[in-house]
């Protein structure tokens, strides 16, 4: 069969990105907002379209008939097979059923759907919320249109890795499979869990040697931070933890200190760009404090142009360059509600796991998204956690009177940490054995979509 | 999104990111694989020498067949002739391991224009034997008709495989070029949808008088007279047949010549395309339905509270419940 020549598509839907590409690449082809635009349906042109439709009252005659008559309720807005009635078709405005047309087709995705939502017409819709699909409908024609458009690919001749995030309950797996056997008839899917592709990625770093799918990941992205222990390939969900703090807190937090400065410029936007482009973790806040008094240096300046490029603002950075990820470590600063640093976060999630496993989670902690991308972020948080770790056996140490054989932590940060999940879909989509572990169409139509809750594990190299 | 475009947006960008790249002075290094449809993958990496320079690899399943058309000018003539007035691009004298094509590209020399010629890559390369009938039509039909004859017959039929299981035949004449697509499913659903689909392609030119001038469809289950003498009648019963009849009007210029290429060329992916969007649509209807029916289940819902009123006064209107199936309180 040729299709066992074609690459793997990889997809990685987050709830503010969508990575897509083929396995074998370095990096995504497609990096777009997870959004699709749809054609907002105006009141007036509904109630034309199905009030001037032949089949509108045919459908009504035959369905919906009967019932609506005996009960009362029964002509309210849930009575979808009545079209025949003006009233109700006017109250079926987003309803689909007063389509006839292509207007199923009218729809943009990524950054056109932005575009697009910029005029009248169009409606912006996120379908995945927390990480999770809320909107069937949408995320079906949003993966019909990245297929087919952005990645020029027929579903029936290729295979797909899709990941999931934890703790995703199995019916929404059983969603996707019928998704992509049913509709797309897709040659293979596998079903990744994202923590186990950030750990498959951090194999490209020098620091690892064995290669296993044990450890802990912290996954940083723009809304949340999760802290995920990983098994043996499986996440330990009694013990997995959400932190509040990520990406958007960050950029919050720079834009109120350069509003508290009374700086010319002090949009979310500019913001951004100070977070992506200057800011690095310190290894102690009060010298850096010091560092910045006596080294001018230091500082930076941001410029901000306006669209045409006439004229020019000019922003000052200070101190925001290292305290901005310092709420990490020290959330009191920014935020009043959450106040566990990080490292401290990360320690009660190990210790909530398996006595067996932890010495494995301590020793593999591996970052993944863009908000674990600043300078020294690794190194900080090792250090922290060490010391944390080491107090906690100097003190049983001493209760106890036994020597302990130390434990091993381990912060691994390497370059592919920002689209982490979707490199380490790739590395594992392309080794030869992964259609194997794929379920292809012909077990899906043996055994029905319940067939998906179960993938086996890759094994490890 | 009801078209599919003819050209690969992917390597539209990829291209132009490596050339906006390099005018910043940074040097994308990129080893890439873009794939498309019908078993197409492209490979784009930079040359071993020199960072400025791309190499952009295609290897698809319908080259074998392509190469295989005999006509008045080659395929690599043909490519070389598409490509020349192409700036920046040209074809490499030795293709890339495990490629057909290799076309060698100097970013700094990029325009625009050549931009899009080479993300039409796989486009050209399959208009060859489109190019060739075209060319024998332009031959035949110029060839003065005997009186008493009939007119001069072609014997050429350009046999594209693109898929294994599916083929397209290009058959030039003096008055018209035929172009014929087998159809083959692998899902059974898709064969009924298949099937609807192409009913309507046949029926759209007579019901909508605005397409008149849209070329002739025609579909069966018996090969066309054209290939009788290819395929055994019948070798593969599951086949179908679509017959697209483009008359002189479908290629008088460069433009319009291109145009139905692109389109015929796609014709397989638009139609197995909209099949999944119909299926997509379908499924927005079934959820649809659920959740309605849900919500009548919800209001059906018995309340304790009501029992143990035992309220015997009769009620002038029924109590009113909200979709999650709670009672209103007036």
């Amino acid at each position: 069969m040729s299709y066992l020549n074609n690459p793997a598509v990889v997809m990685d839907n987050g709830t503010g990105l969508t990575k897509l590409g083929f396995a074998g690449n370095d990096s995504p082809s497609w990096i777009f907002p997870t959004a699709i635009a749809n054609a907002a349906s105006s009141n007036a042109k509904n109630t034309a379209s199905s009030s001037s439709t032949g089949g509108a009252g045919l459908a009504a005659s035959s369905t919906g008939g009967s019932s609506a008559a005996s009960n009362p309720y029964f002509t309210n807005a849930t009575s979808t097979t009545n079209f025949g009635n003006l009233t109700t078709a006017s109250l079926m405005s987003n309803n689909l059923s007063g389509k006839r047309g292509t207007e199923d087709l009218d729809f943009y995705i990524g950054n056109e759907a932005l575009t697009a939502s910029q005029g009248a017409n169009y409606s912006l819709n996120y379908p995945i919320r927390h990480g999770q699909v809320e909107n069937w409908d949408h995320m079906e024609r949003f993966w019909e249109n990245s297929i087919f458009k952005y990645l020029r690919t027929e579903p029936e001749d290729h295979f797909f890795l899709l990941t999931e995030p934890p703790l995703n309950p199995p019916e929404n797996r059983e969603q996707v499979a019928e998704i992509f056997f049913e509709s797309f008839n897709c040659a293979g899917l596998y079903i990744a869990v994202q923590a186990v592709l950030a750990l498959a990625a951090s194999w490209t770093s020098s620091k690892v040697v064995d290669r296993s799918l044990t450890g802990t990941v912290i996954d940083s992205g723009d809304g949340v931070t999760h802290v995920i222990p990983v098994a043996e390939g499986y996440v330990i969900g009694s013990a997995l933890k959400n932190i509040p703090i990520a990406g958007r807190d960050i950029t919050q937090f720079i834009q109120s200190l350069l509003r508290e400065r009374g700086e010319v410029d002090t949009s979310l936007r500019t913001a951004e760009r100070i977070k992506q482009e200057y800011c690095y973790v310190c290894p102690d806040i009060v010298k850096e404090f010091n560092k910045f008094d006596r080294d001018a240096e230091k500082f930076a300046q941001y410029v901000v142009e306006n669209q045409d490029k006439t004229r020019q603002k000019v922003v000052d950075i200070g101190y925001e360059r290292f305290l901005a990820p310092e709420i990490f470590f020290n959330p009191e600063i920014a935020s009043s509600d959450f106040l566990t640093p990080l490292p401290t976060v990360l320690d009660q999630t190990i210790q909530a796991c398996p006595i067996d496993v932890r010495k494995g989670l301590y020793n593999n902690i591996v970052l993944s998204g863009g908000s674990t991308m600043f300078k020294d972020f690794g190194r900080r948080l090792q250090r922290d956690l060490k010391s944390i770790v080491n107090n906690r056996i100097a003190e049983t140490e001493r209760l106890s009177g036994a020597r302990s054989t130390g434990v091993d932590v381990q912060v691994i940060s390497h370059r592919k940490q920002r689209n982490a999940v979707w490199f380490g879909g790739s590395l594992l989509a392309q080794t030869p054995e992964f259609k194997g572990y794929c379920h292809t169409k012909k077990d899906y139509e043996e055994y029905g979509p319940e067939i998906v809750r179960n993938f086996s594990l890759f094994n490890m190299v | 999104m009801l078209h599919l475009q003819p050209q690969n947006i992917l390597i539209q960008k990829t291209l132009s990111e490596a050339f906006d790249a390099l005018n910043k002075g940074t040097s994308l290094t990129l080893d890439r694989i873009i794939s498309d449809f019908d078993y197409t993958t492209f490979h784009v990496s930079n040359s071993p020498e020199d960072k400025s320079i791309l190499l952009l690899s295609i290897r698809t399943k319908a080259w074998q067949s392509v190469q295989k058309c005999q006509g008045s000018i080659g395929l690599l003539d043909y490519l070389q002739s598409k490509y020349q007035g192409c700036s920046g691009a040209a074809i490499s004298p030795q293709p890339e391991m495990g490629y057909d094509l290799t076309l060698q590209i100097t970013l700094s020399q990029l325009t625009g224009e050549s931009l899009v010629q080479l993300s039409l890559l796989k486009t050209i390369v399959l208009s060859y034997p489109f190019q060739l009938a075209f060319d024998e039509f332009a031959q035949l039909s110029s060839t003065p008709v005997p009186v008493e004859g009939t007119p001069p017959v072609s014997n050429t039929l350009h046999t594209v495989q693109y898929r294994d299981e599916e083929s397209l035949f290009i058959k030039p004449a003096s008055d018209r070029i035929t172009v014929i697509f087998e159809t083959s499913f692998q899902d059974e659903t898709d064969k009924i949808f298949g099937k609807v689909f192409l009913q309507e392609f046949v029926d759209a030119r007579k019901r909508n008088r605005s397409i008149q001038s849209a070329p002739q469809v025609l579909f069966s289950h018996e090969p066309p007279l054209e290939l009788q003498h290819q395929i055994q009648p019948r070798s593969d019963p599951s086949k179908r047949f679509v017959t697209f009849v483009l008359f002189p009007r479908h290629f008088q210029t460069q433009e319009l010549q291109f145009n139905s290429v692109a389109q015929l060329i796609l014709f397989r992916n638009y139609f197995h395309y909209h099949i999944k969007c119909s299926k997509a649509y379908m499924h927005s209807r079934m959820r649809f339905r659920v959740d309605s029916f849900i919500k009548v289940l919800n209001r059906a819902k018995v309340d304790e509270e009501d029992d143990s009123k035992g309220d015997s006064s009769v009620h002038a209107q029924p109590t009113r419940r909200t979709i999650t199936g709670r009672k209103m309180v007036y």
